[in-house]
């Protein structure tokens, strides 16, 4: 470090500022002894460090992390002192219950954050339950006729075909095996394949399509097979493969006619009146019908928010 | 850093922290919320600062947030407290103090804190750098260019006050 004209104005800052070291401090006191017209300089400099002031933050403690927190022995104690009307002998008593330490009693235990967990639930079940109301009801009549069992074959066009169950795709078993339980007595299993257009029909027949339901049976002569009776042993309807099978065709409409069961409910989805059950609960159809569309526009209000 | 060493720093550091900003801003409440979200950032990257550490992180954030709050209200400076070099004078040492205050206060809010870390809490260039953002040759030449200005306005002062 070498002081002179040029560079002590930088060495004083960097001494006033405590940046040198001890031995370069030493130098610099030695210059200005030996130069007093410095001392002014040095001074000068000095004038603008700031001297140290005490200033405190108000809330300190208020960011201090907190690790106490009440207990149930300590609320109870707190909250005993507060009624004055308790005898001593009660008091001892609570205070006995308190002594195990630990959990803080919440009111009714339940977070902001689970009641808002429950809203949803709820109003998915409510959506959900409004999707089923709009579907209309299988009709279980062809299959719970207990003597007639449609067994479609939908890889054969040919009216003559005729199948044993025991070649049939496990798509027929599967058929077969939901329907044959409803059967009491059946010894022999007609099968007689229809065609392809037919089968789409009872199908849907079958499954849920209420406006299908209205026109098939008016509409369609339709094929079906029959299984007329079952060993009065028969309990497992997997085993139905190895039944003998004997093919005969009954129409469907004759069927129906014959035996006197009710083909399909006819369901009028747009019906302001029809109710929907969610467990106990019956929940009005029309006013949910208005929840779903206010959500579904709703979803799409933001849609078009986002375009 | 544990939750103790974290309270530890709110006894230790808050005073200073709370010092640096409000002398910087000149405005107790907004100083206040300041220091408050330095030691809740603090307090929620405990995990991860070391308690050797928490001093300068605590300053390093201040500092950060009273920028960001200096450019939201551009606040600085106070057109009111504006430095008035021939007041009359009635205790020297207090009075000289007071003009120094606005001097410093007419720095730039980089000399102005440069000059605050430096003198209430005795950071080196180096730490000043660290919580600045600036490498050390900056700091010690905005601070040295600070120096000289507040020389000059005290020099400006003196003559009347003698």
């Amino acid at each position: 470090m070498q002081l002179n004209e040029s560079t002590y104005e930088t060495i004083f800052l960097l001494y006033i500022d405590k940046e040198l070291s001890p031995k370069e401090g030493l130098e610099v006191e030695a210059f200005i002894a030996d130069n007093p017209s410095y001392a002014l300089e040095m001074e000068a400099l000095q004038a603008t460090v700031l001297s140290s002031e005490k200033i405190q933050y108000p809330f300190k403690e208020n960011l201090k992390h907190q690790d106490w927190e009440p207990t149930y022995s300590t609320i109870i104690k707190e909250d005993l002192q507060a009624i004055p009307g308790l005898s001593t002998s009660f008091k001892n008593t609570l205070k006995k219950d308190a002594t195990t330490e630990g959990i803080i009693l919440k009111p009714f235990g339940f977070s902001q954050q689970k009641f808002t967990y429950a809203a949803i639930a709820a109003c998915l079940m409510v959506f959900l339950g409004y999707q089923q109301l709009t579907k209309a009801p299988v009709s279980n009549s062809i299959a719970a006729n207990k003597t007639t069992l449609v067994v479609p074959n939908t890889n054969s066009t040919k009216p003559s075909d005729e199948i044993g169950l025991s070649n049939a795709s496990p798509e027929k078993f599967a058929k077969v095996n939901v329907l044959v339980p409803k059967i009491n007595q059946v010894q022999k299993l007609n099968v007689q394949a229809v065609n392809a257009k037919n089968i789409q029909r009872i199908n849907l027949l079958q499954k849920e399509s209420i406006a299908m339901a209205e026109t098939a049976p008016a509409n369609i002569s339709i094929n079906q097979n029959v299984i007329t009776k079952l060993p009065s042993n028969y309990n497992n309807p997997i085993s139905v493969n190895a039944i003998p099978i004997i093919i005969t065709s009954i129409d469907i409409e004759t069927a129906i006619e014959e035996h006197g069961q009710i083909s399909y409910e006819v369901i009028d989805t747009e019906d302001p009146n029809r109710s929907i059950f969610i467990a106990n609960f019956e929940i009005d159809g029309n006013k949910l019908r208005g929840l779903k569309r206010k959500v579904t526009s709703l979803f799409k209000n933001n849609k078009s928010d986002r375009k | 850093m544990t939750d103790k060493a974290y309270n530890d720093c709110v006894d230790n550091f808050a005073d200073g922290v709370y010092r640096f900003i409000v002398k910087n801003i000149r405005h107790t409440e907004d100083a206040q919320d300041i220091v408050q979200s330095a030691f809740e950032k603090l307090w929620i990257n405990r995990e991860q600062v070391l308690p050797e550490k928490a001093k300068s992180y605590l300053f390093t954030v201040a500092y950060h947030q009273m920028i960001d709050h200096i450019r939201k209200t551009n606040k600085m400076p106070l057109s009111e407290d504006t430095f008035i070099p021939h007041q009359q004078i009635t205790q020297a040492d207090e009075e000289l103090k007071q003009v120094l205050m606005r001097a410093i206060n007419e720095l730039n809010p980089i000399q102005k804190s440069l000059v605050l870390l430096k003198d209430y809490e005795g950071y080196s260039y180096q730490e000043i750098g660290e919580i600045m953002h600036l490498s050390e040759s900056q700091v010690k030449v905005y601070l040295h260019r600070a120096r000289l200005i507040l020389k000059n306005k005290l020099s400006a002062y003196a003559p009347t006050a003698s």
